[in-house]
């Protein structure tokens, strides 16, 4: 992949310039997290590049809260999607595109609204800085500094960022303002691999208690059964936070309602952790049991999931645990299954 | 692209009531819409919502869709309230067919519960349709009273004169009323000494469609006599939203009932613990 330098300056002048045709979305800092806002190219200087994945996820931009997805008996247009370019994802996020592609993308029935949104967005990546307790990505397999996935993606080192380009979008971005790049300088390389071999080593060992000898997978998988969800179940409260605000969680629910002309069909995120969530009209409810719901959203993501498409649907981004009310870490959970299940056989 | 969450306009043409609780519409889609039979759809009463259904009518009725529903849930409150002219929307087929190559020169055992025969009348006309094609049919049908029996006079006189050779009837009720000559008990007694009818059980095959407890029994009984998991096929009725795969309501472990299914092979279900749920 090629590697390029762009000073902190001719950063701020090529964001100025492509904002000049698609708006700016970044990340910044609110109080304790990150948040992805609407940025313009005249307030670049408090947005947040490196450190961590914001509180939203990129599903948010592809898979909004709520979307019209038919009025009365026909289709909103989707091929009006503005392009956006979004600004400091990170890698766990551009891994998680793998899964909403796989099924949004994907399969017998295609949805337009997520494909055109995904064709508009123009995914500017950076490398983690600054991982979090909850970041688990190399758990996972998942590398804390993208590899792929991204048009363009940052590493910042002093006084500017490593340009890698990844795409034909991120060519043509480079190409359109050649002036702003330069060939990096002696050292400057080898500063940004310092600097991720450090991020590693940082995430490696956040993750210390939890490097099992078996994957994630091996460890959920026909793991159905075990007395160990109940435990691990018990501080849940069924808000379904942890579906919301996940990466790869992608659950809809269609909701018609009264609308300008006739009725309106809105996609609404939904969760698996609700009560109702698999109830059946007649009121039958294969998972009735809350410990039920939370084991399936982890079958789902690390047995169901990968079984289907050989994909874990879990980045290690690490935003179920920062926003569970009852302080569940799924980690902690992986580890309760596996020592059940290791005092067991 | 087409755009998989808009449903078809589509007229109420005629409404037939079957049971106390039970009606079969007649629908006429702006589009035509063609279903091989144990496909599904989803119909939508504009401004309340969807719901999935099995069509009920022969797959090679092209022009027009018969959908027999039960007053359960809101939806299909709403449409039982509907009169011939009224507006809904379909949206589909969705789900795998019955593998019907499958069933060639074989003997084709059906059980159906209540309302449950909506989609095996479906299959019985796609059955019919090719008759020759097949050893033999033996319809099991059971309801709860005789005032409960779906399309009774098909049910009870106009099929068995098809084709008495290939196909034959055990129908039962759980109470009889004083006009009710028939066989009083539930629909698993109609297994019994089913080497009457069924020549060799270990070939056979067998569709199971009801309520999820009929479904259950019918299902050990059938293993009881000798069923083979892979020949006994059940209709998962889960909560199918958006039909395409990817609104996860009808997850069932790593199937998705409305893309894998909604018709299964018990081997491939039955160590799922809350499948008949």
């Amino acid at each position: 992949m090629e590697n390029l330098f762009i000073t902190q300056t001719d950063f701020s002048s090529l964001m100025r310039k492509l904002n000049e045709k698609s708006p700016l979305y970044a990340p910044r800092r609110k109080g304790d997290f990150l948040f992805y806002e609407r940025v313009r190219s005249d307030s670049l200087d408090d947005i947040a590049l490196g450190e961590i994945r914001p509180i939203q996820s990129l599903k948010s931009f592809l898979i909004p809260p709520q979307e019209t997805v038919s009025q009365y008996f026909a289709s909103p247009s989707f091929s009006n999607k503005e392009e956006k370019i979004i600004l400091g994802a990170k890698s766990c996020d551009l891994e998680s595109l793998k899964i909403l592609d796989s099924v949004y993308s994907d399969g017998d029935f295609k949805d337009p609204f997520y494909i055109e949104a995904r064709k508009n967005i123009i995914l500017i990546s950076s490398d983690c800085t600054v991982p979090a307790k909850t970041c688990f990505c190399v758990l996972l397999n998942v590398s804390p500094y993208p590899k792929e996935g991204f048009d363009l993606n940052l590493s910042p080192i002093k006084g500017g960022f490593i340009v890698e380009i990844w795409s034909d979008k991120g060519k043509s971005i480079v190409e359109g303002s050649k002036e702003l790049f330069r060939e990096p300088e002696e050292g400057q390389i080898e500063e940004r691999d310092k600097n991720r071999a450090n991020l590693v080593n940082r995430v490696k060992e956040i993750n210390r208690d939890f490097d099992f000898e078996e994957s994630f997978r091996e460890i959920i998988k026909d793991s159905l059964d075990s007395p160990a969800w109940e435990e691990v179940a018990e501080p849940c409260v069924d808000c379904a936070g942890c579906n919301h605000i996940c990466p790869t969680c992608r659950c809809f629910l269609l909701f018609d309602k009264k609308g300008k002309k006739g009725f309106e069909r809105i996609r609404l995120w939904d969760g698996c952790l609700y009560t109702g969530f698999a109830r059946v009209a007649a009121g039958a409810n294969p998972r009735s049991k809350l410990s039920q719901r939370f084991a399936n959203r982890l079958l789902c993501k690390f047995d169901f999931f990968p079984e289907n498409m050989g994909l874990d649907a879990c980045t290690g981004c690490g935003r179920c645990i920062s926003v569970c009310i009852g302080k569940i870490d799924m980690r902690e959970a992986v580890k309760k299954v596996r020592t059940k299940s290791l005092s067991d056989s | 692209m087409e755009n998989p969450y808009q449903p078809i306009k589509t007229k109420i043409q005629e409404v037939t009531r079957e049971t106390p609780n039970i009606k079969t519409f007649v629908l006429e889609p702006e589009e035509p819409l063609h279903f091989k039979a144990g496909q599904f759809i989803q119909l939508t009463v504009p401004e309340l919502g969807e719901a999935p259904f099995t069509p009920s009518s022969s797959p090679y009725e092209k022009e027009k869709i018969k959908v027999t529903i039960m007053e359960t849930g809101t939806v299909t409150s709403a449409l039982h309230s509907l009169t011939p002219g009224g507006v809904v929307g379909i949206r589909g087929p969705y789900g795998k067919e019955y593998s019907l190559s499958d069933f060639e020169d074989k003997e084709i055992l059906i059980v159906g519960g209540g309302v449950g025969l909506a989609p095996l009348r479906s299959l019985f006309f796609a059955l019919v349709h090719d008759i020759e094609k097949y050893k033999r049919v033996l319809f099991c049908y059971g309801a709860k009273t005789p005032s409960d029996i779906v399309y009774k006079n098909a049910v009870l006189q106009d099929w068995h004169k098809i084709n008495p050779e290939r196909i034959h009837f055990r129908i039962t009720v759980d109470e009889g009323d004083e006009n009710w000559k028939g066989k009083v008990g539930l629909v698993t007694y109609t297994l019994d000494n089913l080497n009457e009818e069924i020549e060799s059980i270990e070939e056979s095959v067998a569709v199971v469609c009801g309520p999820p407890i009929m479904m259950k029994f019918v299902t050990m009984k059938l293993l009881d006599i000798g069923y083979k998991w892979n020949n006994i096929f059940l209709s998962m009725e889960k909560n199918m939203s958006c039909g395409i795969g990817k609104c996860g309501h009808c997850q069932m472990g790593k199937f998705l009932v409305c893309r894998d299914g909604p018709v299964f092979t018990y081997d491939k279900i039955k160590d799922f613990p809350t499948i008949w749920d």
